[in-house]
């Protein structure tokens, strides 16, 4: 019999992905006619720091990488010092745009707290996204394995 | 859960340097060391460094209680049980099945499915029951704000993404698929009820502000992290671009190519040996 299947396209993916956020803020909408508590001055703050945070980590992250890149080709230093300038260009630029004001500014009140405000923030983030992933891993390869064992041949009946 | 903090007569941000900064940048140390190197004492030293680094980030609500940071190990330390116990759950589920290589005997299938089901309907006590971590009685951590509504968001965009995934790319895995967006239906449902039904600590309204704040998060955490490693591949790029090109070397004389075919002939047709 032959089934089927849906083709596998990006764009199938990503909705998707985005399907249950898309899903509960069509329900909030056709329910409350807007998107409640939904504070876009606070959301964007989140999202700017958010940016900020997660380039200077992950770069801090890749520069590491960067080093181990370089073991089997006598350590260039071109790309070690290239990875550590746009590290420092991320902890520059979140410096300086929390220090504009009140703009980045959360509930902190000095520079140097909203920066570490926003590692700690950013690590319970990256904490929780990860346990989603072991979670959604998880569940998928125990629904394969508690299949019954399939054939990987089909056997011609004579 | 009632805080004492214990004084050591130190400076506050040198206390939460040595009492917490250290540890957190301890663990993925350890976690390097333990992954990166094949020697034993090495792998242990690695495994050591973590688990002291762990213990001391759950213990800084006690050791660095000025620092507001130290809020992050309080809600390590409340949210460490449940998370435990579904991973483990899943574990004992997924090698008890049909597995070719490890596979676990079959009782401890139930066993994972208890873990799961107690870590699950811990994870939602602490949301809609008395479990929800608490800084002090009714001041409920920060953190747990952040890290709830981020995980229910991400499971159930997670599960949707690969329950449609097995549907494309698998073989006949309607019915896996169908589990995996059990799941995702779960975590909906979950984000669902914590919009409209308040906890006896948090309200519906406050879980609804937090959400698109972790909506905001999860954007933000994306297009960094994609950005730097666009700058990454920029800089390998670069230079690798500017590199000189390999030195050609000259064709292989007469005598060579000479030696070359001797040895050929001398390992063909096996037969002799």
């Amino acid at each position: 019999m032959i089934e089927k299947k849906l083709v596998f396209t990006w764009r199938l993916m990503i909705l998707a992905f985005i399907l249950p956020l898309l899903l509960i803020l069509a329900i909030d909408i056709s329910i409350s006619s807007g998107i409640q508590g939904f504070d876009s001055e606070m959301a964007f703050t989140r999202f700017a720091n958010a940016t900020l945070t997660a380039y200077t980590l992950c770069s801090l992250v890749l520069l590491g990488n960067l080093f181990f890149y370089g073991e089997s080709r006598n350590r260039p230093l071109a790309p070690l010092v290239g990875m550590f300038c746009a590290t420092i260009l991320g902890i520059v630029a979140t410096i300086f745009f929390i220090d504009q004001g009140p703009m980045l500014l959360e509930d902190n009140g000095s520079v140097r707290a909203q920066a570490i405000y926003n590692i700690v923030h950013m690590l319970v983030s990256a904490g929780a996204v990860l346990v989603a992933l072991g979670v959604s891993l998880g569940v998928t390869f125990s629904a394969i394995t508690s299949q019954k064992q399939r054939s990987d041949f089909l056997f011609e009946e004579e | 859960m009632n805080i004492r903090p214990f004084d050591i007569g130190m400076d506050e941000m040198y206390q939460a340097l040595l009492l917490f900064w250290i540890p957190v940048a301890v663990v993925p140390l350890g976690i390097w060391v333990f992954l990166s190197f094949a020697n034993h004492k090495e792998k242990n030293i690695g495994k050591f460094l973590a688990f002291v680094g762990f213990t001391m980030v759950c213990l800084s609500p006690w050791t660095v209680p000025s620092s507001p940071s130290s809020a992050a190990g309080h809600l390590l330390g409340a949210i460490v049980g449940p998370i435990v116990l579904i991973l483990i759950g899943l574990y004992l589920i997924s090698f008890s099945g049909n597995v070719p290589v490890g596979r676990l005997p079959k009782s401890d299938r139930k066993l994972g499915v208890f873990m799961n089901l107690a870590g699950f309907i811990w994870l939602v006590g602490m949301h809609w029951w008395i479990l929800t971590p608490q800084l002090s009685k009714g001041d409920v951590n920060p953190y747990w704000y952040v890290f709830w509504p981020t995980l229910l968001l991400f499971i159930a965009s997670l599960s949707s993404f690969s329950a449609i995934a097995l549907l494309t790319i698998g073989v006949d895995r309607k019915k896996e698929a169908n589990s995996i967006f059990m799941l995702s239906g779960l975590s909906f449902l979950l984000l669902f009820l914590g919009l409209n039904v308040d906890g006896p600590l948090i309200t519906a309204e406050l879980f609804r502000e937090h959400l698109w704040l972790s909506v905001a998060d999860l954007a933000g955490l994306l297009v960094g992290s994609l950005l730097s490693i666009l700058v990454f591949a920029i800089v390998i790029f670069v230079y690798e671009r500017n590199l000189p090109p390999p030195q050609t070397i000259s064709p292989p004389t007469k005598d060579e190519l000479e030696k070359v075919a001797d040895i050929v002939s001398n390992h063909l047709g096996g037969e002799q040996e």
